[in-house]
C-alpha cells in the first residue's frame, strides 16, 4: 500500500490554474457579468437593497478571480498597485469631502440637502456610495495583491509600481 | 511695575500671609540660586554666600511671625484647593512657629558649617547638595505651617524626595543600600499607614483641618486608638520602633546632613506631626477619653516605653560615634511621642519644648562627631582617646550638649525633660515616669564614657605617635558648634519666649 | 454654480460665530480627511505637518467641545441632519468631552515629537503611511468617544484597533510583528464580541442609539438575551481595556511598537475603552441593574485588585523599560475598573480623573523611554545606568513621572488614588483603601529600581557608548519638548487638580445619573 501511494503523489504535477481549462473559460465569461452586476448593486444601492459597500466587494471580487485564474501580473496590468493605493484614498476622500462640502454649505455633516434642494439627497447618496465602493474595491485589490503577488513582503519596493 | 507692588501690598496686608509665603519661598529661591551660582555661574563662594543671606532672610522671615502669633493672631494663607476634603492651606500657630523657628534658625548655624566640612573634605556635587538642603528647608517650614493634613502630607513628602540625595550623597554601594532601608520606610509607612489615617480621619471627619481641640470629638474610643496607632506608625519620621531603621542608615550621609536634617528637620518633622495630630486632630482631652476607656488604649505608650529603653540600651553598644548618637536620636524622639501619647497639656508642652532643646542639644553633638572626623578622622569611639586635649572647643561643646540631652541643669534640656515627667504624673502614667528616669541613666551611660575617653590622659610615648595628626577642625566647623553649645546654656536661663508661646497650645479651642 | 455655493458657504463659515455646532463631526472628520490625504500626497514632510496641525486642531476642537458641554449639558449633532433615534447622532457629553481632550491632547503631544526617522520599519519614503495610520487611529479614538450609536462605537473601534495593529507591526524589533500578530487576534475577538452584543440588543430593542436603547431595555431586561448580549459587549470591551486576565496582548504590543506609537496608544486606546465601558454599564444598562441585580461587582473589584497587584509584581521584574511601564498600565488600569466597580461618584471620579492623570503621565514616561532609545540604543533598565549625568534633563522627568505613578503627593497619580480611597470609603470598604495604598508601594519598588540605575549606575564597557558609538547627550530639543511638558503637566494637575477633579465629578455624576441610575 504504502509503495502505491508515494509515486502517485509525486507523479501529480502541482495544479496550475492557467491549465484548467474550464474554470479559465467559465472565469473569463463570468469576469465582465460580475463587474457589470457590481455596477447594478451600486446603483441600485440607492432605492433598495444594495450599495457601495457590497458592490465594491463584488467588483474586487471579480478582479481576484479574474488574478486566481490568469495571474496576478495581468490583473496588475488593469489596476496597478499604485492606482489601487490612489483609489483607496480617493474613495474615502470622496465620502469624507461631500461631508465637508455640506458642513461648508452650512449644514449638517453629511446633511445632502444642501447640495441641492431638489436633488440633493440623490446626488449625495450617489457620490458617497461611489467613494464608499471605490474605497472597498480599491481595498480589496489591494489586499489580494499583498498577499498574492511573489514578493515575500507585502510592500513592493519603492519605484516598482511607478511611484 | 505697579501691578506687581499691588500684589505684594495685598499679600502682606492681609496678615501674615505675605510673610508665610515668604518664609515658605525663600528656601526654593535659595535653591534655585544655588543651581543658578553652582552650575551656571560655577562660583562656591558666590553659591555659598548666597545660601547664608537667603537663610538669615528665612530666619528672619520666621521670627517676624512671633510677634503677630503671640498675640492671639493665626495668620493664614490659603494658596488653592488641593482634592476635595483640603485645600493647599497654611495657618500659623504657636508649636509649627517653634518648629519653623527650629528649623530656620540651625538652617543657617548648619550651612556654615556645612561650607567648612564639605569644602574640608574636598566633597563633590556641593551644589546639588545645597541646592537639596534648601528645599529640605523648605519642605520642613511647610510642615510646620501647615493648616491641614494633606499639606502637612505633601510637604513630609517632599521632605523625604528631597533629603534622598542627600542621604545618598556619596552616591557608593553602601550609600544606595542606605538609601534603599531609608526611602523604603519612610515611603512605604507613609503611603501604607499615613495617608490612611488620612484618609480615615477625612472620612470620620469630613475635614483634615487642623483645629485648637481637635476634630475627631465624639468618634469611638476604639477607632481612635486604631486611628492614633496608624499615626504613630505612619509618621515612620517620628522613629518608632521597629520603623526606626532608617534612622540609623541614614548615617551613611555627610555630617551636616545628619545634624540638620536627622538631628532637625526630618526626625523632628516626624515627632511634631504626631505632637500636631495628637493635640489638634484628636484633641488631647478626646484622646486621654478614650484611652481610658479601651483595654488596650495604652498602646502607644507601652510602644514608645519600649523604644526608649530598647533605643538607649543599644546605644551603649554602639562603637560608632554617629551611629550611638542616631540610637540616641531614637529614643530622645520617642520622649516627643510619648509626651503627645500621654495626652495631657503640660506633657505636650513639655514634648513641644522637647523639639527645641533636643535639636539644639543634638545637632551639637552632630556637630562634634563631624568635627572629630575633620580633624582627626576617627568615627570609633574606642580610638578616640585623649584627642580632647587636641580639641578642647569640640570635646568641651560635646560635654555641654550631653550634658543638655541627658537633662542636667543649667542646660536647655532640663526644662523639657521636667515638663515630660510632670505632665506624665499628673496624668498618672507611672510607666512613662519610669521610662524617662531609666533613660536619663541610659543616656549618662551612652553619651559621658565619650567625653570620658576623650580627656582621658594619654597613655605614655603615644604622644608623637598615632596622635599626631590630630588638630581642631576648621574655625568654620568649630564656631557653629561652640554656638549650638552656647544656645543649650542660654535656653536654659532665657526659655520664656519658647514656654510663653506654648503656653496652653494644646488647650481645647480659645 | 457649485463653487459659487462653496464661496458663500465659506463666508457664512468665517461671518457665522455658529460654526461650533458642527464641531462635533468636525472633531472626527479632521483625522478622517487628513488620513487620505498624507497617502495621497505621499510625502513625508507634509504627512508630518499636516498630521500634527490636525492633532492639535482636534484638541483645539476638543476644549470648546468641553466648555460648551460644560456650559450647556449634552451637545447632539444628527449626523446628515437625521434626528436620532433614526439617524446616527453625535452626542457629545462630559465624559466624552473629556475623554477626547485627553486624547487629542496625548496625540498632538506625540506628534510634535520628532522621532527622527529610523524608529520604525518603514523605507524613508514610505513612511507618510506611519502618520496616514496614526490620524486614522486618532479618528477612531475620537470617534468612539463622541458618536451616540452603538455600531457607530463599533465602527470606529475597528478603524482604530486596525491602524494600530498596522501602527504596531511597524516597529523596528521583528518581534513587533508578532506583537501586533497577538494583538490582531485578541483585538478581533473583542470588536467580535462586542458586536455580537450589539446584534444580541438590536434584536431585542430594535434601536442602536445608546439612549433610545436604554429607554427600551428595562422592559427586556430580564430575558437571556439582553444578559448575554450585555456579558458579550463586556467581555469585549475587558479585552480592549486589558482587565486583568485579558491584558496578554498589552506588553508585547507597547514593548516592540514604535516609540511615539507606544507613547500614544499607552495614553489613549484603553482610556477609550474605558469610557465606553463606563457609557454600557452606567448609561445602557444602569448602575442598578449591573451592580445590584447581576452583581458585576463581586467580579471587577477582585480582578481589578488581582491586576493591581499582578501588574505591579509583573513591572518590578522586566528588563525592558517599555515592558516594565507595560506592565504597569496593566496595574494602573486596575485602579481605574476598581473605580468603576465602586459604582459611586468617587470611584467613577476617580476612574475618569486617571484617564487623564495616567495618559499624561505613561505618555510621558514612554517619550523619556524613547528619548533614551534614541540616545543610547537601547531601552533596558540597565541603559538607564548613570544617565543622571549624562541626561540630567531626561532623567528628572523619569523621576517625576515615575513619582506620578506612585502617587506621590503633588503629582498627578496622587489625586486620582486619593480619590479612589474616597470612592473605597464612601462604599465603606476600608480594607479596599488599605489594599490600594498597599499595590502603590510596589509601584515604589518598580520606579525605584530604575532610578537607582540612574543615579547610580555605572555604564559598563562599551554600555557607556550610546548609538552609533557616540558618547550619550542629552536628548535633542524637540524631543525633549513635549516629553518635559507632558511631566510638567502631571505635577502641574497634581497640585492645582481643581479643573480636572471637577470636571471628572461632574462627567461622573451624569454618567452615574443615566437610565435606571
Amino acid at each position: 500500500m504504502a509503495d502505491e501511494r508515494g509515486p502517485v503523489v509525486d507523479d501529480e504535477p502541482p495544479m496550475r490554474m492557467r491549465e484548467q481549462i474550464v474554470l479559465q473559460v467559465g472565469g473569463r465569461l463570468l469576469t465582465p457579468f460580475i463587474l457589470l452586476f457590481a455596477l447594478y448593486v451600486q446603483f441600485h444601492g440607492d432605492f433598495g437593497p444594495g450599495g457601495g459597500f457590497q458592490a465594491g466587494v463584488l467588483f474586487a471580487a471579480a478582479l481576484v478571480l479574474f488574478g486566481l485564474l490568469f495571474g496576478v501580473d495581468r490583473v496588475q496590468q488593469v489596476i496597478p498597485v499604485s492606482v489601487s493605493e490612489v483609489m483607496i484614498a480617493v474613495g474615502v476622500l470622496l465620502y469624507a469631502g461631500v461631508g465637508v462640502t455640506t458642513l461648508l454649505l452650512g449644514s449638517a455633516f453629511l446633511d445632502y440637502d444642501a447640495l441641492s434642494a431638489e436633488h440633493g439627497q440623490h446626488w449625495g447618496i450617489l457620490l458617497v456610495e461611489a467613494g464608499v465602493g471605490i474605497a472597498v474595491a480599491a481595498t480589496m485589490t489591494r489586499l489580494y495583491y499583498a498577499f498574492g503577488s511573489l514578493h515575500p513582503d507585502s510592500e513592493p519596493a519603492a519605484g516598482e509600481h511607478g511611484e | 511695575m505697579s501691578a506687581v507692588g499691588t500684589l505684594l501690598a495685598e499679600l502682606f496686608a492681609e496678615p501674615g500671609s505675605g510673610w508665610i509665603a515668604a518664609g515658605l519661598l525663600l528656601p526654593v529661591g535659595a535653591a534655585l540660586l544655588v543651581a543658578l551660582l553652582g552650575w551656571v555661574a560655577r562660583s562656591a563662594n558666590l553659591r555659598d554666600g548666597a545660601t547664608v543671606v537667603v537663610g538669615v532672610a528665612s530666619a528672619a522671615t520666621v521670627l517676624r511671625l512671633w510677634g503677630p502669633v503671640s498675640s492671639g493672631e493665626r495668620p493664614r494663607w490659603l494658596l488653592w484647593s488641593f482634592a476635595p476634603g483640603g485645600h493647599l492651606e497654611f495657618v500659623v500657630e504657636p508649636l509649627g512657629l517653634v518648629f519653623a523657628t527650629v528649623a530656620s534658625v540651625l538652617w543657617v548655624v548648619t550651612s556654615v558649617y556645612a561650607f567648612g566640612y564639605m569644602r574640608g573634605h574636598h566633597e563633590e556635587h556641593q551644589t546639588r547638595f545645597f541646592c537639596c538642603f534648601a528645599i529640605a528647608i523648605g519642605a520642613a517650614i511647610g510642615v510646620a505651617f501647615a493648616g491641614n493634613l494633606l499639606t502637612l502630607f505633601l510637604f513630609y513628602e517632599l521632605l523625604t524626595f528631597s533629603t534622598f540625595p542627600l542621604v545618598t550623597h556619596h552616591q557608593t554601594t553602601a550609600a544606595r543600600r542606605a538609601g534603599r532601608v531609608y526611602f523604603g520606610i519612610l515611603l512605604s509607612t507613609s503611603v501604607g499607614l499615613f495617608l490612611l489615617a488620612i484618609v480615615w480621619t477625612w472620612w470620620l471627619t469630613g475635614t483634615t483641618d487642623f483645629r485648637p481641640g481637635g476634630i475627631l470629638a465624639g468618634t469611638s474610643p476604639g477607632v481612635l486608638v486604631a486611628l492614633l496607632l496608624l499615626y504613630g506608625y505612619g509618621i515612620g519620621k517620628a522613629a518608632l520602633m521597629p520603623a526606626h531603621l532608617w534612622l540609623p542608615a541614614a548615617m551613611v550621609a555627610p555630617t551636616p546632613v545628619s545634624a540638620l536634617l536627622h538631628a532637625v528637620a526630618v526626625v523632628k518633622a516626624g515627632v511634631f506631626s504626631v505632637l500636631k495630630v495628637v493635640t489638634m486632630i484628636f484633641g488631647v482631652d478626646t484622646l486621654r477619653g478614650a484611652m481610658d476607656r479601651v483595654a488596650w488604649g495604652d498602646v502607644l505608650i507601652w510602644i514608645g516605653c519600649f523604644t526608649v529603653l530598647s533605643a538607649s540600651i543599644v546605644a551603649l553598644r554602639q562603637d560608632n560615634l554617629k551611629r550611638r548618637l542616631a540610637y540616641s536620636t531614637i529614643g530622645q524622639l520617642a520622649y516627643i511621642v510619648l509626651g503627645a501619647a500621654v495626652a495631657s497639656q503640660i506633657a505636650a508642652q513639655g514634648a513641644a519644648l522637647h523639639i527645641v532643646t533636643h535639636a539644639v542639644g543634638k545637632i551639637t553633638l552632630f556637630f562634634c562627631a563631624g568635627a572629630i572626623y575633620v580633624g582627626a578622622h576617627k568615627t570609633e569611639i574606642s580610638t578616640m582617646r585623649g584627642i580632647g586635649w587636641r580639641m578642647p572647643f569640640t570635646m568641651g561643646a560635646f560635654f555641654v550638649g550631653s550634658l543638655s540631652i541627658i537633662g542636667l541643669p543649667p542646660l536647655a534640656g532640663a526644662w523639657s525633660k521636667w515638663g515630660l515627667i510632670l505632665g506624665a504624673s499628673q496624668a498618672g502614667e507611672w510607666l512613662v515616669v519610669a521610662t524617662l528616669a531609666a533613660s536619663s541613666l541610659l543616656s549618662v551611660g551612652y553619651l559621658l564614657p565619650v567625653v570620658l575617653q576623650a580627656f582621658a590622659p594619654r597613655q605614655g610615648g603615644a604622644a608623637g605617635g598615632e596622635d599626631a595628626g590630630v588638630q581642631e577642625a576648621p574655625l568654620l566647623c568649630v564656631v557653629p558648634l561652640c554656638l549650638t553649645a552656647l544656645l543649650c546654656v542660654v535656653l536654659f536661663f532665657w526659655p520664656t519666649p519658647f514656654t510663653d508661646l506654648l503656653s496652653g497650645f494644646a488647650g481645647g479651642p480659645p | 454654480m457649485a463653487a459659487e455655493s462653496v464661496g458663500q458657504g465659506l463666508q457664512q463659515v468665517a461671518l457665522s460665530t455658529a460654526f461650533d455646532v458642527h464641531f462635533p463631526a468636525l472633531e472626527v472628520v479632521l483625522p478622517l480627511v487628513a488620513a487620505p490625504l498624507c497617502f495621497l500626497f505621499r510625502s513625508r514632510a507634509f504627512a508630518r505637518i499636516l498630521s500634527a496641525a490636525v492633532a492639535w486642531l482636534t484638541f483645539g476642537v476638543a476644549l470648546v467641545l468641553l466648555q460648551k458641554v460644560l456650559a450647556e449639558g449634552t451637545v447632539r449633532y444628527p449626523l446628515g441632519g437625521w434626528a436620532a433615534p433614526y439617524g446616527i447622532e453625535y452626542r457629545v457629553t462630559v465624559a466624552g468631552a473629556w475623554v477626547i481632550l485627553v486624547v487629542s491632547l496625548v496625540a498632538a503631544l506625540t506628534l510634535l515629537f520628532d522621532s527622527r526617522g529610523s524608529a520604525s520599519r518603514l523605507a524613508p519614503e514610505r513612511r507618510y503611511l506611519y502618520y496616514s495610520a496614526f490620524l486614522l487611529c486618532l479618528a477612531g479614538l475620537l470617534g468612539m468617544a463622541i458618536t451616540g450609536d452603538l455600531f457607530n462605537i463599533f465602527v470606529f473601534l475597528e478603524i482604530s484597533s486596525l491602524s494600530s495593529y498596522a501602527l504596531i507591526a511597524l516597529g523596528r524589533d521583528r518581534r513587533a510583528l508578532m506583537a501586533s500578530y497577538s494583538y490582531l487576534i485578541m483585538g478581533t475577538i473583542g470588536g467580535g464580541f462586542f458586536m455580537i452584543g450589539v446584534g444580541l440588543l438590536y434584536q431585542m430593542t430594535g434601536t442602536l442609539n445608546v439612549e433610545d436603547m436604554a429607554q427600551r431595555l428595562p422592559a427586556v431586561l430580564d430575558t437571556r438575551t439582553v444578559l448575554v448580549g450585555f456579558a458579550f459587549l463586556l467581555v469585549g470591551l475587558s479585552i480592549k481595556l486589558a482587565v486583568f486576565p485579558l491584558h496578554q496582548w498589552l506588553p508585547n504590543a507597547y514593548t516592540f511598537a514604535p516609540p511615539r506609537v507606544s507613547a500614544f496608544l499607552a495614553g489613549t486606546a484603553t482610556k477609550v475603552s474605558y469610557y465606553v465601558m463606563a457609557e454600557v454599564v452606567f448609561v445602557l444598562f444602569g448602575a442598578h441593574f449591573v451592580f445590584t441585580e447581576i452583581g458585576l461587582g463581586a467580579v471587577l473589584m477582585p480582578l481589578s485588585v488581582a491586576a493591581m497587584f499582578v501588574g505591579s509584581l509583573a513591572a518590578i521584574y522586566q528588563a525592558d523599560l517599555r515592558r516594565l511601564l507595560a506592565y504597569s498600565s496593566i496595574g494602573q488600569l486596575g485602579y481605574m475598573t476598581l473605580g468603576l466597580s465602586l459604582a459611586n461618584v468617587e470611584g467613577l471620579t476617580s476612574g475618569l480623573v486617571h484617564v487623564f492623570n495616567h495618559g499624561v503621565t505613561k505618555s510621558g514616561l514612554f517619550l523619556v523611554v524613547a528619548c533614551v532609545g534614541y540616545r543610547t540604543g537601547r531601552t533596558t533598565v540597565r541603559s538607564m545606568a548613570g544617565l543622571g549625568t549624562r541626561m540630567p534633563a531626561t532623567s528628572l522627568a523619569f523621576v517625576i513621572g515615575g513619582m506620578s505613578l506612585i502617587g506621590v503627593p503633588g503629582t498627578a497619580g496622587f489625586v486620582s488614588k486619593w480619590e479612589l480611597i474616597r470612592g473605597a470609603l464612601a462604599a465603606e470598604r476600608l480594607w479596599l483603601a488599605a489594599v490600594v495604598l498597599v499595590s502603590s508601594l510596589l509601584a515604589v519598588v518598580y520606579v525605584w529600581r530604575v532610578v537607582e540605575m540612574i543615579y547610580f549606575g555605572r555604564p559598563e564597557g562599551l554600555e557607556s557608548l550610546g548609538r552609533d558609538g557616540e558618547p550619550v547627550r542629552e536628548a535633542p530639543f524637540s524631543m525633549l519638548l513635549p516629553t518635559l511638558i507632558l511631566v510638567a503637566a502631571t505635577v502641574v494637575f497634581g497640585l492645582w487638580s481643581d479643573p480636572t477633579l471637577s470636571v471628572a465629578r461632574s462627567a461622573a455624576v451624569e454618567l452615574l445619573g443615566g437610565a435606571g441610575g
